[in-house]
């Protein structure tokens, strides 16, 4: 019953921004220009019958989840949540993000991966790729976007995509766990995550605006269709490969693994604002918070636990993913992830006037 | 008004930001000898494992205390006089002030053994930043630690020199770990956890002897039973004092006894000092003398104390007792007192206890006279929050195993299934009410 657990991370020259680190960090940079911008990857995946270099990388995506899954599953063997969300995200990768796009691509079908939607995946709400679609695809990206995620993140808050399904966390909490406490944690980082989650997101709407008009009035409105194409390469360009892929991932071992999910991701944006309003919280037990500082030091979303903690308040914070690492390493168990009911915040609140 | 206020603790800052809560126009001055910044002293252990840097440990961001207007000074007190109203520090400088605290914490108990006269390094304690300092020095992998001492602190020194890979003994006085708080079989689960951690567990030895070489490096301890170990390091914990010993030589030191004496509102004999934490000792009309020495008594004095200066009638009730720990993996929840006499039959005093086969968990549960009165739990989360309210609507100890579920507070998917103890329950019951010639 010897637990592994966090280790002693701050030793290590990986991962405590060492030098290993920077160059880790480098090589996934590097790694990134070469695959986003230069054909280099091409004849590599020809090399190893993969058709194209995004099936090589595809493939690398999922390894890497699935073996950092394996360490995670090791690492977090005693906690029951950590042991179903990390089989959840391995099984969610290995699966929807992997094999079931492969396999339609076999049977002659559109690539299409169900554990991706809008606004993470902007072309599942562009109505010239959309409607190209068979119909049960359409369903599933207007239906999952519009009811299927706002309603789980109601009841479960924004945890059951951003830490149970997406690909982008799935990364970031298996391959890239040894470096969540590496998160930013000043209040500076703070306000700048408040702006640019929120630019994002607003650029995402707007690009999905445009693409909507330019399919419904782009014939006779040319400039407005070649803007929406050079609006939404450019966000391909500065979003989805840069921001996402290259600093998203590249920053990992220097600034924790949440870099894009936290500062960019529209998706977690706009989960985060349904999670404000609703059931899912972190619940403190109150006055037994020793103010040591492991729930803000191993949040990889930056969030200062720890204040919370210690001044009894139980929080819902729209950045908060919900990997529950802060309850993991809670000395004194003060910390728990839970969806509230309406009746039980409510008599709560009586409780504390009463008291 | 000015207020000083003696060590930069979890009373102390508590203190001071509840005065500058109530006071936007208080002059607040914190001084302290051992760090510039207040720090979580418990969390001491997660530093000394390279799971927190130093700065972690500090609880409050440092721009906190210039946007509070809480001025913080480095320095270590000499001189208390209450008749000027002022305190001296090393180095000369004075500090003038109108309400005073002294939360000057606790200091490692000393102990009394042959030849610790002669020891110059290799003995440390774990209760400062400055003993923090010294375990690292000391600590070598592969090298012998010896650490002495059942309690709290003891075991976090011990996970600490087992995680820097030393060969820990664990010399223990008492016939288990922990009798203050735990029974022997706890003790034993505990004890068993530690041996599978590779801590070498020697229980009922107390040391009587330090042996040191030529520069006064700690070599080696003996015990009363003859037995000798070789040891470079040697932990020492065997439990921790109030902080007093400078006040007995200041112009005016206030009424001391094992701490600084304090009425109900936190108030020392001088009047306008006042004492909260680890070093208070509290005279409650009605109650033994009280010294509470854990971190949330610390905190809750702290409040108190601010809010008595500042000129509210307080009356300091402490609450149901409650802390909370972690042996290595063990979690530790206790609340309530457990009665001395454990096991005793009649006056109505009943202890249910249920350890998990095959896993480190157990719950213990006492009543006594119809109502619960203390809980042990180890190995699993609750919300004290809820045996406190038990414990004060004097619930009977079949109503609260019925309802144990609602203080459970394991993560989501991971609840201790309570089947098994509830079936214990039942078994332990009828047997207890059919020795008690009750039928069945």
């Amino acid at each position: 019953m010897i637990r592994p657990g966090l280790g002693d991370r701050l030793a290590h020259d990986v991962t405590n921004r060492g030098v290993t680190a920077w160059l880790i960090s480098a090589l996934l940079f590097a790694f990134y220009i070469v695959l986003y911008f230069t054909e280099w990857f091409t004849p590599v995946a020809a090399t190893l019958h993969l058709g194209s270099k995004w099936a090589l990388y595809g493939t690398l995506y999922t390894l890497a989840v699935l073996i950092g899954g394996g360490f995670m599953l090791r690492r977090y063997a005693h906690n029951r949540y950590q042991v179903l969300r990390t089989v959840c995200v391995m099984c969610v990768q290995a699966l929807f993000a992997y094999s079931l796009p492969q396999f339609l691509m076999f049977i002659q079908q559109p690539e299409f991966y169900f554990s991706y939607l809008w606004p993470l995946k902007l072309d599942y709400l562009n109505p010239n790729y959309l409607f190209h679609l068979p119909l049960p695809f359409i369903l599933w990206s207007i239906l999952g976007s519009f009811l299927l995620v706002p309603i789980l993140a109601i009841f479960f808050g924004k945890r059951w995509y951003c830490s149970w399904v997406c690909g982008c966390g799935g990364l970031a909490n298996t391959f890239g766990e040894p470096w969540r406490h590496l998160s930013a944690k000043s209040t500076k980082a703070w306000r700048f995550e408040r702006v640019s989650i929120y630019s994002v997101l607003g650029l995402a709407i707007v690009l999905t605006a445009l693409m909507f008009a330019s399919y419904a009035v782009g014939g006779v409105h040319p400039q407005l269709a070649s803007f929406t194409g050079e609006y939404q390469k450019w966000y391909g360009i500065l979003v989805a490969s840069v921001l996402a892929g290259v600093f998203g991932v590249g920053l990992y071992p220097l600034n924790g693994t949440r870099v894009w999910c936290r500062f960019f991701c529209p998706m977690a944006a706009l989960l985060g604002i349904v999670q404000k309003a609703g059931r899912y919280r972190i619940t403190v037990k109150d006055d037994m918070c020793i103010s040591c500082g492991l729930c803000s030091k191993y949040c990889e979303m930056g969030i200062d636990v720890r204040s919370y903690a210690q001044s009894n308040e139980s929080f819902t914070r729209a950045s908060c993913v919900g990997c529950g690492l802060c309850a993991e390493v809670c000395p004194r168990g003060v910390l728990r992830l839970e969806n509230v009911t309406h009746q039980a915040q409510q008599l709560q609140l009586v409780q504390i006037q009463r008291f | 008004m000015e207020y000083a206020i003696v060590g930069n603790g979890v009373a102390g800052i508590t203190a001071a930001l509840e005065v500058r809560k109530r006071d936007p126009r208080a002059g607040i001055t914190v001084i302290s000898g051992e760090t510039d910044y207040f720090f979580s002293r418990t969390a001491l252990m997660y530093s000394f494992m390279d799971r927190l840097t130093l700065r972690d440990l500090e609880p409050y961001e440092r721009g906190v205390f210039d946007a509070q207007r809480i001025r913080r000074v480095r320095g270590w007190v000499t001189d208390l006089d209450a008749q000027t109203r002022t305190l001296k520090l090393d180095g000369g400088r004075s500090i003038a002030w109108d309400r005073l605290l002294l939360a000057t914490g606790s200091r490692p108990r000393r102990p009394q053994w042959q030849g610790l006269d002669q020891v110059r390094s290799g003995l440390v304690n774990f209760v400062s930043m400055q003993d923090l300092e010294a375990c690292e020095t000391v600590a070598r992998p592969g090298a012998k630690a010896v650490v002495v001492g059942g309690g709290l602190i003891g075991i976090e020194l011990v996970e600490c020199l087992r995680w820097a890979g030393m060969e820990v003994t664990f010399l223990i006085r008492e016939p288990w770990y922990w009798p203050v708080a735990l029974n022997a079989a706890e003790s034993a689960m505990v004890i068993d956890h530690m041996r599978r951690h590779g801590v070498i567990v020697l229980t009922g030895e107390s040391v009587a002897a330090v042996e040191t070489d030529g520069q006064g490096a700690v070599t080696a301890v003996s015990t009363d039973a003859g037995r000798r170990f070789e040891c470079c390091a040697l932990g020492v914990s065997i439990g921790v004092e109030p902080a007093v010993d400078w006040l007995r030589g200041v112009s005016t030191p206030p009424r001391l006894n094992r701490g600084i004496v304090v009425d109900a509102g936190l108030r020392t004999s001088l009047g306008a000092v006042f004492a909260a934490g680890d070093c208070a000792e509290l005279e409650l009309p009605g109650r033994s003398p009280l010294v509470e020495q854990i971190w949330y008594s610390a905190k809750r004095q702290g409040a108190l104390a601010a809010r008595s200066m500042l000129g509210e009638p307080i009356q300091y009730d402490p609450p149901v007792f409650f802390n909370s720990s972690k042996f290595f993996e063990i979690e530790y929840t206790t609340v309530g007192r457990f009665p001395r006499e454990s096991g005793a039959s009649g006056d109505g005093l009943r202890e249910f206890y249920f350890r998990y086969p095959g896993k480190d968990a157990s719950l213990r549960i006492a009543e006594r006279g119809g109502a619960v009165e203390a809980f042990n739990l180890l190995g699993s989360r609750w919300d004290h929050n809820r045996f406190e309210e038990w414990i004060g609507q004097r619930r009977p100890l079949e109503d609260v195993i019925d309802r144990l579920h609602q203080a459970q507070f394991d993560v989501e998917f991971g609840r201790l299934d309570l089947t098994p103890a509830r079936a214990a329950f039942k078994l332990w019951r009828a047997e207890s009410l059919r020795h008690a010639g009750v039928p069945a």
